[in-house]
């Protein structure tokens, strides 16, 4: 049995079905991301996680415990685990210290224990110095530091972070991210975090679980999700992707318009209409193909220098590719053009 | 599988949070439902009897049928009187660069604040048809030999109305005007639009809506004002929906039946009126009322901006000046008949209002407790709603909140009518005592409270208390740690919206009084009728004082609302 186990659940807001048969093992001292656009049923599993939600199926088990059941929650407070939230929901009328001091407070911890943990903690996140100052008077990176600060200070077994980074700008976003990471390896507590940002998400988790309209599309390691995603959402919502239509003609080979590519598949039945899904980056511009690649012939329709690369179109017989090639490519639009790309970078999907 | 602790896990039907919601439900639907249910029923002749007798005497009955007439005259005359006053003051203190723009938005303010029968008596001193001031000096004056004024007439009862209502209409297109932004206005310009053509075809149809609901706001609140309606129209024997239902109670033996059916057409004009206020205002509004961080122009009127001055200073120094004036002037004269001198000044009336007179004593002293009791109901009452409404998804909490909003429509006199109807079966002997009023004005001012609450709480996200539940502490931890301190001057607006109308209540607390239960504005409505007119300024003065003193307390504590509380009567 995991240290988290999410079984069946399912959560109906009136006639909204925003969460839909969750199933999910999370492991201590894991690093687990819930990725999805917005309205997709990340939050809302967070917040039934923490208690703020009573499901109405299936059951959140923490250590063996039942924490949630159809129709009944442990509320908030008994459960022991840390949330920051995405306006860090710092108490405006309290100093950075009485903030962070708050649940050791509730705890009935003894007042010297309590100083010295919060300086402890507040050194900890890089705001030493600032316990007497107001929430009013700090930067939103500060605040974002006492959220994190007033969530570790009970030292809680499970931190949920919804959305923590978004109200950031970007250059202390990145920041924030490397301290994220580094205080989830140093603490060793588990981390259910969720985002919007793909890129945040592949920064971060140890594992990915991708969601959209209320159901799990696929979980796995950042590389996994992105090298095989399991669906064309997945696909399309951890980067950018050529979407190709096609038709299965052997038993590892779909025809796309003239050309016949090798592909990799986990469909069991390999025959009708398909949809190829290659990564741009994975088209490499060449003059002989190695073995086993696949060889694609056509004739650049636009180039565009952008500094790291360039980007490509490239028109292969009636269907138009995203081709992303170094920036030592020097095709221009009217070229023949020669794309290698791996059976493996090819990855065949239902269609939609 | 785990163990499923039962007793911790939420569900439980006791909690706290239970606990707490579900007495303030339980005091709403005492409070303002069930009052609600016997003014229906009684106006069917329940329980005695079922039938439709009530309301076919409402309709025929000679003294009803002309109450009903006068109160239709009354609602018209004061939308047209209102209009006149907000739109063209509201423009000039909005748009013009008139001089003194500023004071005659605070005289505006105080027309309204003033309670309206104080308004009333200033009247009677004013323009009452032998004695009154003005009427001396015009027969001085112009050597008339009677009158020539009579505020005993029903165009008086309009006029004093509509000095106090006008606000409503004034407010509405005021913060209507100052939310235009230039632009608009500016981009008819460029497009070869002249001036007038720009007020009139740009302003106007952004600003009707604002007009159009400030006006019906206005009427249905003089409908409702007992005050004015019976310190006027009693003596002019012209009798208004509230004081016919009045007189019906206070008829031998009461017709309660008839009284609520009456009640009952009253309410309809109401919600007929509120209806439409609503339709007006939200489904037709262009400009976001009381929007900021707005450019507006300012139009230039060379010497006209005088004239203007002079008919906006005629208009608040009738509504505001001359009754606070003459009511304070009184209070310190020995004889208010006596012309103005050193010699006729005293402190004697305030010694008798507030110390030795009985009933204006105990006035004073009830007053304040039951405002304070009330305020306290309201805001426990109103917080609990709004948060059952925000924060909660019990099912029918939108139910609730309607069922908070709904006295608003109530004139005082129907809700009084309601609470004796409902309590006076009730075993427990709430009738005759001051609980009674207590109940009523609880009930009258809980929607005031609630749509204050309301408001503080929208800007307390629900993170911060959710912060504190996974930081550990309890949902009522989480209320007296968190919720309550930052909602602190929050609610304490809601109570003082609450308290400032409740002290100076009228029109329930005349049905529902009883020797010992007096307040002050029952005293000041029977030293009227005994003559004192000295002492009922004094009393007066010392009620503008008081509502005036919290009225700028609750300014100071929420500068960004501009209009004061608004909807009572």
């Amino acid at each position: 049995m995991a240290f988290i186990d999410i079984d069946g659940i399912g959560k109906t807001f009136g006639a909204f079905q925003a969460l839909t048969d969750i199933q999910l093992s999370i492991e201590a001292c894991e690093f687990v991301t819930f990725l999805g656009p917005s309205g997709c049923g990340k939050t809302t599993m967070l917040r039934t996680i923490a208690g703020f939600i009573t499901p109405d199926a299936g059951t959140i088990t923490v250590e063996g415990r039942v924490l949630s059941q159809p129709g009944a929650a442990l509320p908030p407070e008994l459960r022991q685990m840390g949330m920051v939230f995405q306006n860090y929901a710092i108490w405006p009328h309290m100093s950075v210290f009485e903030n962070v001091a708050f649940g050791l407070r509730i705890a009935h911890v003894a007042d010297a224990e309590i100083k010295s943990r919060v300086a402890r903690i507040l050194e900890a996140v890089g705001l030493e110095g600032l316990a007497r100052r107001h929430p009013g008077q700090l930067s939103g990176g500060q605040q974002q530091r006492v959220a994190l600060a007033r969530s570790l200070v009970v030292e809680p077994k499970i931190l949920l972070l919804d959305e923590p980074l978004s109200n950031l700008d970007a250059k202390l976003r990145e920041r924030m991210r490397v301290e994220l990471k580094t205080l989830q390896r140093r603490t060793g507590i588990t981390f259910i975090y969720v985002t919007h940002d793909q890129a945040e998400a592949m920064a971060l988790s140890d594992r990915i679980v991708v969601f959209n309209q209320g159901r799990m599309q696929q979980q796995g390691s950042p590389r996994d999700i992105y090298e095989q995603p399991a669906n064309l959402f997945v696909a399309d919502f951890m980067g950018l992707v050529n979407r190709v239509s096609g038709e299965w003609c052997g038993p590892a080979q779909v025809r796309i318009g003239a050309h016949v590519l090798d592909v990799t598949s986990a469909a069991a039945i390999r025959i009708g209409a398909v949809t190829v899904a290659i990564r741009p980056e994975a088209l490499l511009p060449v003059t002989t193909a190695l073995e086993g690649q696949n060889l694609i012939e056509g004739v650049v329709r636009e180039s565009v220098f952008l500094g790291n690369i360039v980007d490509l179109c490239v028109d292969i017989g009636g269907v138009e590719l995203h081709v992303q090639a170094d920036r030592w490519c020097t095709l221009a639009a009217g070229d023949p053009v020669r794309l290698a790309v791996e059976p493996a970078e090819c990855v065949v999907m239902k269609n939609e | 599988m785990g163990q499923l602790i039962a007793g911790s896990l939420r569900g439980q039907r006791f909690g706290p949070q239970n606990l707490v919601l579900g007495l303030a439900i339980l005091v709403l639907l005492v409070l303002v439902a069930y009052p609600m249910l016997w003014l229906i029923l009684g106006a069917f002749g329940v329980p005695q009897d079922l039938t439709l007798d009530n309301f076919q005497r409402a309709f025929t009955r000679a003294q009803n049928y002309s109450a009903l007439a006068n109160t239709l005259q009354l609602g018209f005359g004061t939308g047209l009187l209102s209009m006149a006053f907000g739109v063209s003051l509201a423009w000039a203190v909005a748009r013009s660069d008139m001089p003194g723009r500023q004071i005659i938005h605070l005289l505006v303010a105080l027309s309204y604040i003033t309670p309206p029968y104080l308004t009333a008596l200033a009247y009677i001193i004013l323009l009452g048809p032998d004695a009154g001031l003005i009427n001396r000096l015009l027969r001085d004056v112009f050597g008339f030999s009677l009158g020539p004024l009579n505020i005993f007439s029903m165009n008086g009862v309009i006029f004093v109305i509509s000095i106090h209502v006008f606000a409503f209409t004034y407010f509405l297109t005021h913060s209507a005007l100052k939310s235009i932004d230039a632009s608009l206005e500016e981009s008819a310009q460029m497009l070869g639009a002249r001036r007038w053509q720009t007020t009139l075809r740009i302003n106007l149809p952004l600003v009707a809506p604002a007009i159009t609901g400030g006006v019906l706001l206005s009427v249905i609140d003089s409908l409702a004002l007992f005050g004015p309606q019976a310190i006027i129209g009693m003596p002019a024997q012209i009798v208004f929906l509230p004081t016919r239902i009045y007189a019906t109670i206070s008829s031998y033996p009461p017709r309660w039946g008839e009284a609520s059916a009456l009640s009952l057409v009253l309410v309809a004009m109401t919600v007929i009126g509120l209806g439409l206020q609503r339709f007006f205002l939200e489904r037709r509004s262009y400009v976001t009322i009381g929007g900021k961080g707005v450019r507006s122009q300012t139009i230039r009127l060379g010497g006209w901006r005088w004239a203007l001055l002079a008919v906006c200073a005629l208009v608040v120094a009738m509504s505001a000046a001359a009754p606070i004036g003459v009511l304070t002037l009184t209070a310190f004269s020995k004889d208010w008949i006596a012309p103005l001198s050193l010699s006729n000044l005293t402190l004697a009336h305030f010694g008798t209002a507030l110390f030795s007179d009985q009933v204006a004593a105990r006035g004073i002293y009830n007053s304040f407790r039951l405002a304070a009791g009330a305020a306290f109901v309201a805001m426990a009452v109103g917080a609990s709603i709004a948060y059952l409404d925000l924060r909660t998804n019990l099912r029918g909490r939108n139910v609730l909140d309607y069922l908070a909003m709904l006295p608003l429509g109530l004139p005082g006199t129907v809700m009084a009518v309601g609470v004796l109807l409902a309590f006076i079966r009730l075993p427990i002997g709430v009738y005759g005592t001051i609980w009674i009023l207590l109940i009523a004005y609880s009930a009258r001012f809980i929607p005031l409270a609630t749509r204050s609450v309301s408001a503080t709480l929208r800007q307390i996200d629900a993170s911060l208390e959710e912060a504190g539940r996974i930081t550990g502490s309890s949902w009522l931890q989480s209320m007296r740690r968190i919720v309550v301190p930052m909602a602190r001057p929050g609610l304490l607006v809601a109570f003082l919206l609450v308290f400032i109308p409740a002290f100076s209540e009228l029109s329930a607390t005349i049905l529902l009084y009883t020797g010992g239960t007096e307040t002050i504005a029952i005293a000041i409505y029977r030293l009227n009728d005994l003559g004192q007119i000295e002492v009922v300024c004094a009393l007066a003065v010392f009620t503008i004082a008081v509502v005036l003193a919290l009225s700028a307390m609750v300014h100071f504590l929420s500068r960004d609302r501009t209009a004061p509380s608004e909807g009572v009567g």
